[in-house]
This record gives structure tokens, sequence and C-alpha cells, in this order.
């Protein structure tokens, strides 16, 4: 019993306290809880996206820090340039002094990876090639590449209205 | 109860034993390097031959049994060219083990992953951005800075005005993509034209993708241009030539490029258009890059016929020759045990002089360069074909005459 003691003592209970210390994502849950907000939440996949894309406002993060902000791509669907498994980076922001963020979606972003186009010898996208992205909701998140701390929301992509 | 003490001990002990043998087995000798490439969008047509050169020298390494036992694990990742991409693909990748290099293929992505560079205390590769070598960093430039490369150019049309016994100086015009790669060229460019007493006309900038060109050349060729400096990534500069030679403006004006100008890609469809265009190129193209040996059986070995060569691929291979280069002058360094992402930076700054099979001019990377060489050679199309007029030449500094 008391090696038993002397394990739990000497072995167990210091690596269970270096192990949490070394975490990053316990680190990352010390500091407040990032935030983040999709604007809008909820979009259908048109040409109107160019001119006003979907937006990202995020709080919480370390100051003037580089976010990422990612697209989860649920298991079995297939993007352009992607291995399965992989998040799609969507837009990229640097925090202000007090850890705040906005993004947009550049119309490149929205091209590959929500109409998925191709793209002509001229650099033109080929609307002809895309495959855009299947209706559903989409986890987003959003990463400080400094603290590591991680914000999510959700994007619901709905089917297009039908004509009248 | 001691009994099972012990043997609760043992099970402890066997199964980190297990842990750390597998690890030890399992982690061959490696190094990383990451590439933020462009396959499948709208510079894949260039990009996609330059990786094939690198990849595949670096399988050759490899299939030789790597750089003192080290083999080379090459991450291509494809961003499409864009930023946001790029620096997931960055997060996903940092923390990979002796990830030493990472070359990001596009002047906006390189000045977004810059930050992580340095906080990562890593290297990068970076196409032309004279910027770099203005403020000394850990972004390594493929060749002379954009604005050197248009110098360059500059000398040349001097000396092809001479040629011609023209009187006075040229005049020269300039169109480019609207971002800026396409106005960084004037960073310094603009400077050394006015060095030259060459009279530079207001620039033209046009959106990635435009079909015609036709405004700005007409309102260039009116402004009485001589030459014209077409810039863009091949193949915009072809498809800018196409349109000036059908508006009959290559007759009377001489069109340059710089080194995104036409490969194989454009003279594989353009040909005529191109006719008399010269190129100011920091790598061998045309018919020195079908000469070059090396390049080619490389080419011949993993990728077949020589049909569908583009000469990027020599400038891949250059990279992966520079990548092996610096390995070495780390390994001496340190050695592979004490090996970090740091150590390829500073053995980058000590490979000055490397000769890379003559695909392009010697390394000039040093505690004060950031260029990856110094010299450019001008090709001209001929006949359907891009040859040599002029043997390697030091591109002027350029960088040094702006004020970033």
């Amino acid at each position: 019993m008391r090696y038993f003691k002397i394990i739990i003592l000497f072995v167990i209970i210091p690596g269970l306290v270096l192990g949490a210390l070394a975490c990053q994502t316990l680190q990352s849950l010390t500091g407040p809880k990032a935030t983040l907000e999709i604007a809008p939440a909820e979009i259908f996949l048109s040409p109107a996206l160019i001119r006003k894309p979907v937006t990202f406002k995020g709080s919480g993060f370390a100051p003037k820090e580089m976010i990422s902000v990612e697209m989860v791509l649920p298991p079995g669907l297939k993007m352009k340039g992607i291995t399965e498994g992989e998040d799609v980076g969507i837009a990229v922001a640097t925090s202000d002094a007090n850890g705040n963020f906005t993004a947009a979606m550049g119309p490149m972003a929205t091209l590959n990876w929500f109409f998925q186009v191709g793209w002509t010898p001229l650099l033109k996208p080929n609307f002809k090639e895309a495959r855009p992205i299947p209706p559903g909701v989409y986890t987003i998140n959003a990463t400080g590449l400094d603290s590591d701390r991680v914000a999510t929301s959700t994007l619901k992509i709905v089917p297009p209205p039908k004509k009248k | 109860m001691r009994k099972k003490c012990l043997i609760f001990l043992s099970m402890v002990l066997t199964i980190c034993f297990s842990i750390a043998t597998f690890s030890s087995s399992s982690s061959a000798k490696e190094v990383a390097y990451l590439s933020l490439a462009d396959y499948t969008g709208p510079i894949a047509g260039l990009n996609v031959p330059a990786d094939m050169g690198l990849e595949d020298y670096i399988k050759e390494i490899n299939a030789k049994g790597g750089v003192n036992g080290i083999k080379i694990k090459f991450i291509g990742i494809d961003t499409r060219y864009d930023v946001a991409r790029a620096v997931s693909a960055y997060k996903r990748y940092r923390r990979t083990k002796r990830l030493l290099m990472v070359n990001s293929i596009s002047t906006g992505i390189g000045k977004a992953v810059a930050r992580l560079i340095e906080r990562d205390k890593r290297a990068q590769l970076v196409p032309g951005d004279g910027e770099f070598q203005a403020h000394l960093g850990r972004n390594f430039i493929w060749g002379p800075a954009y604005q050197d490369a248009f110098a360059a150019t500059l000398d040349w049309i001097i000396d092809d005005w001479k040629a011609k016994s023209k009187s006075g100086t040229p005049v020269v015009g300039y169109l480019s993509w609207d971002n800026p790669y396409g106005r960084e060229h004037l960073r310094g460019g603009k400077e050394y034209a006015e060095k030259l007493g060459i009279k530079l006309l207001p620039p033209e900038f046009f959106p990635p993708g435009t079909l015609k060109h036709d405004v700005y050349l007409t309102r260039l060729a009116k402004a009485g241009a001589h030459y014209i400096h077409a810039g863009g990534v091949d193949p915009t500069p072809t498809n800018v030539i196409r349109d000036a030679y059908a508006l009959g403006l290559t007759k009377k004006i001489q069109m340059t490029t710089d080194y995104w100008g036409p490969t194989a890609l454009g003279i594989g469809v353009h040909a005529k258009a191109l006719e008399g265009t010269a190129i100011t190129s920091f790598f061998e193209r045309g018919t020195d890059a079908m000469k070059n040996k090396v390049p080619t059986d490389l080419w011949k070995k993993y990728r077949g016929s020589l049909d569908k060569y583009n000469e990027v691929y020599g400038m891949g291979m250059s990279w992966g020759l520079t990548y092996v280069a610096g390995l070495k002058a780390a390994l001496k360094a340190v050695g592979y045990e004490k090996l970090k992402a740091d150590d390829m930076y500073k053995a980058y700054q000590g490979i000055t002089g490397f000769e890379r099979l003559g695909i392009q001019g010697p390394c000039a990377y040093s505690p004060t360069s950031r260029r990856g060489s110094l010299e450019v050679k001008i090709y001209q199309v001929k006949n359907g074909k891009i040859v040599p007029i002029r043997g390697w030449r030091k591109a002027p500094d350029a960088v040094s005459l702006h004020k970033f």
C-alpha cells in the first residue's frame, strides 16, 4: 500500500499537474472567453456574396494577434485543394489592443471555398467548373494564433430561393 | 498488496517503455519543407511546374539516402492563391517537427505569414518583394527584387535605343496588375528611370482577370510610349502583348516583361504575337532551359516527354538545391538532434555564392542580403522561341533608391 501511495505522490500527481500546465487548451481557458459572431448567420450562395461578403466579429482574443477563421468541413465533403479532414481558412484578421477583431471573407475565399470555381488562363473565375458547397450548418472556428484561444459559431447555408 | 503494487508498477513501466520504443522507431530522421502553393487556382499554370521541379529534386535526394541520412518531407498545400487559406494551412503545419522552411507563393501570402514566421523563429521564401531586402528579416526572396529586374530592363532599353540609333531618350510605359506585386516594381524602379533620364509614363494598373487590355495599351501608345513593360504572371503578360499585337502596336512599340513574362505556357498559345518581346529573367528559360541537362533529365525521369516542359521547373529545382545547401550548413553547425528552424535561417545567410547548376546566378543570401541571386539575363522571342540576347549581368540595386 505504501508503494502505491508513493507512486501516486511522486509519479501520477506530478504528471497530471505538469500535463495540465503544458496543455494549451487549459491555458487558453485561463484568459477571457473568446466569442465569435457571424453576419449574416444564414446565407444562400449567390454572386451578391462577393459584394456583400460574410463577416466575422470576435472578442476575447489576445491583443494584436493574428486570427484565423476556419470552416470545419463535415466528413465526406470533398473540396478542391483541401485534404479530407482538414479545415479550410476563409478569413484572416488581426485583433485590436482589446482583443477584438472583425474580418470579412475576401472575394478569393468566397469564390474558392463557397462556389469552388475553376480559374481560366485569364485569371477569371470559371463558374462552369463551379461545385458550390451543399446547404447545411457549418461550424466556424476563429483561432488566435498567439493565444490559441478558440471561439466557435455556426453558419447556415440554405438552398437559394426558387425563382418565381 | 505489495505484489499487486509491483504488478501495477511493472505494467506502467512496460506501457511507458513501449510508447518510447514505438516513438523512436517510427520517427526516422526527417526535416520538412512547406510549400504554400497554388495548384488549382489562378497562378497554377506556373506554380505547378515549379513545385514539380522542387518535389522531384527532393524525391531524388531522398532516393539517394537523403542529406547525411536525413530525409526531406515535402508538404505541398494548395492555397488557391488565397491568403486566409494559406494562414490557416500554416497554422496547421507550424508545429511540424523540424519544419525548416516555408515557401509562400504570393506576395500577399508572404506578407501575411511573415509575422508568424518571425514569431516561430523560422525562415520563409517569398517571390520578389524588394521590401524584404529593405527591411532585413526572416524572408528570403527567390532572385533579385522586382525593382532590380525592372531597372535591368531599363538598362537594356537604353542600350536598345542607342543600338537603333535613336536620338533623345526613350519613353517607357508600364502596365501591370493592380495589387502590391504590380506596384512593387516602381518602388525604386521609378527612381532608377529618373536616374537614367528615361521618361516613365504614368503607370496603368488593371485588375487580375481583365479580359482585354486595349484601353490601357492605347492610352500608353497615345502618350508616346516607345517601350511598354507588361507585368503580371504568365499568361497575363502574354495576353497583354496579344492585345498590343492585335492593335498593331507591336510594330512600333517594343514590348518588355519581367521574370514572370512569357514561358512555354504563353509561347504555346500566342507565339506570333509575342515575337520580338524582351524578357528579363533571373532563371534560365527558353532554349537555355532546354539545354540544361540536369533539370531536363530529372523531368524525363519523373514526368516523361519534354513536350510539356516548362522552364519554371528548373526554378523549382533551384529552391531544392538551395534548401539542401542550407540544410548541410545547418547540420554542420548544430547536428541533427539540436536542429531547429532558426538554424536554417542562420544557415541560409551563410551559403553566399552557392552555385545552382546555372539555373540562376550564384546564391546572394548573406547577413545583409535577402536576394536569392543578383544576376538577370535578357531573352527575346525569336522565331517562336525564347532565346538569350544578353548574358548574365548583375541587376542594378533599385531597392536602395526607394524610401520604404
